[in-house]
């Protein structure tokens, strides 16, 4: 569990020397955001079912920037070997790069949901807050799902390019059960009327971040 | 009886057995009565969508041996049965839009189970997409198996998600029937040929492309020998 504390503080210690990776995050949910607003026009109507979509297309795109960057710091010098011959077990730097791309997911989802609620004229309240859990799910499949794939798409040709090709259509059903929750809560329904939706997303957490942890070390070997 | 005997018994059996199937959906199958001559379609979608999810299975399953067993047969075998799927799987979505134009009056609508089987598609048209550009890196077959894997693992929950979303939203269709009704014995013995006939002729290409590949990876793996050999030769002087 050491080794795991020792990769995750060293990212975390990384990104706030630099700040690289949130404030690329949080500034590509924004212009996701921007995009959809005037797409969508949704300046005029008041949409939680666009508002809903939204954050989600925001979440995705600053999901896959996230996770193109997480391995690449690490290949850049070849440190990925030096991690590889210390006495770390794959599956524990799975873990560990599965938490850090997880708390900068979060803090890019927290600034895209604030100007969710700016943009599209919806009110800080409940339902606001009622978004945390939904989100918290899908940024967990997300991650576990990105930070597997992109091991491997970090060492093809075009590897940037073909991360969203390899991930998107696998997430598709966490995606469809976030969406359509998230617009409930939007829309002032409780959690518990959600409950099929939620535990779809809770499958497909268990699922891939279970199916990362053990298919990691393939993936990730140098040979 | 060597391997290219059995790979041209299976193509002349492909070449009968598909000859058979013509004739009986185009002379001897009775069209159903309502939907007329766009059924027939029917006996070439439904075998073309058992053999491309055969394919997709046979994909995580190679896929498992190869991690298990880091036999490079595993890899040529699942990557022969992406391909072989994916051609079978495009070939079912176009000929089920083109009853469905008829029938349903849409090309394409997002039922359940066109929106699964578009989400395979997009799944194994990318796991070609990283054969294609993880040609040259030595570690493809793990990457291929690993994906082959997640993708796999992923279909359940894509069939649940997918029914909960239209079950939600009514669909488009106005009129579906469930079921083909199948009440004619003829239709039935045309159906079964038809899955006989699209079987064999995947075994058959199947077993094209795998050898091939076999063929590929063994010269691959001459060529290596070669270069070292040459390299410890010109060394020694």
């Amino acid at each position: 569990m050491s080794g795991f504390a020792a990769v995750l503080r060293k990212d975390l210690r990384l990104e706030l020397r630099s700040g690289e990776s949130t404030l690329a995050l949080l500034a590509l949910s924004m212009l996701v955001l921007v995009v959809l607003v005037f797409a969508l026009d949704a300046a005029r109507v008041r949409s939680v079912d666009a508002a809903a979509g939204a954050l989600w297309v925001a979440m995705v795109f600053a999901g896959m920037l996230g996770a193109n960057r997480a391995l690449l710091a690490e290949r850049a010098n070849g440190a990925i070997r030096g991690l590889l011959l210390s006495p770390l077990d794959p599956a524990t730097l799975y873990a560990a790069k599965l938490a850090a791309a997880l708390i900068f997911m979060a803090i890019a989802e927290v600034g895209a949901v604030i100007l969710m609620v700016l943009f599209f004229n919806l009110e800080f309240d409940a339902s606001i807050a009622r978004l945390a859990p939904i989100l918290a799910l899908g940024a967990i499949g997300f991650s576990a799902l990105a930070t597997l794939l992109s091991a491997i798409t970090g060492r093809t040709r075009g590897g940037d390019m073909l991360l969203p090709i390899l991930v998107v259509p696998i997430f598709v059903p966490a995606l469809i059960a976030g969406v359509k929750a998230s617009a409930a809560a939007l829309a002032g329904m409780p959690l518990s009327s959600m409950g099929d939706w939620l535990k779809i997303m809770i499958a497909f957490d268990v699922l891939f971040v279970t199916a990362g942890y053990l298919l990691f070390e393939h993936v990730v070997g140098e040979d | 009886m060597n391997n290219s005997a059995i790979r041209n018994g299976l193509g002349y059996a492909t070449l009968a057995l598909m000859l058979t199937a013509l004739f009986m959906v185009f002379d001897y199958v009775p069209p159903e009565a309502e939907q007329g001559i766009a059924q027939l379609i029917f006996y070439f979608h439904v075998p073309l969508a058992w053999v491309a999810f055969a394919s997709f299975g046979l994909v995580a399953i190679a896929g498992v041996f190869y991690l298990w067993l880091g036999d490079q047969l595993w890899d040529d075998l699942g990557y022969a049965a992406a391909e072989t799927g994916m051609v079978f799987c495009t070939l079912m979505i176009v000929a089920g839009s083109i009853w469905a134009k008829p029938i349903w009056g849409t090309w394409w609508t997002w039922d359940s189970r066109l929106t699964t089987t578009f989400i395979l598609w997009l799944m194994y048209g990318g796991y070609l997409m990283l054969r294609a550009s993880a040609d040259d890196t030595p570690q493809v077959a793990r990457f291929a198996a690993v994906l082959g894997i997640v993708a796999v693992l992923d279909v359940p929950i894509v069939i649940a998600s997918v029914r909960l979303w239209r079950t939600i939203h009514p669909a488009v269709l106005v009129t579906k029937q469930g079921g083909h009704g199948l009440e004619d014995p003829r239709m039935v013995a045309t159906l079964l040929v038809c899955l006989a006939a699209f079987t064999a002729l995947w075994a058959w290409l199947l077993m094209l492309r795998f050898t091939q590949l076999r063929t590929r990876s063994k010269m691959g793996a001459l060529a290596m020998r070669i270069a070292f050999a040459t390299a410890a030769a010109s060394d020694g002087k």
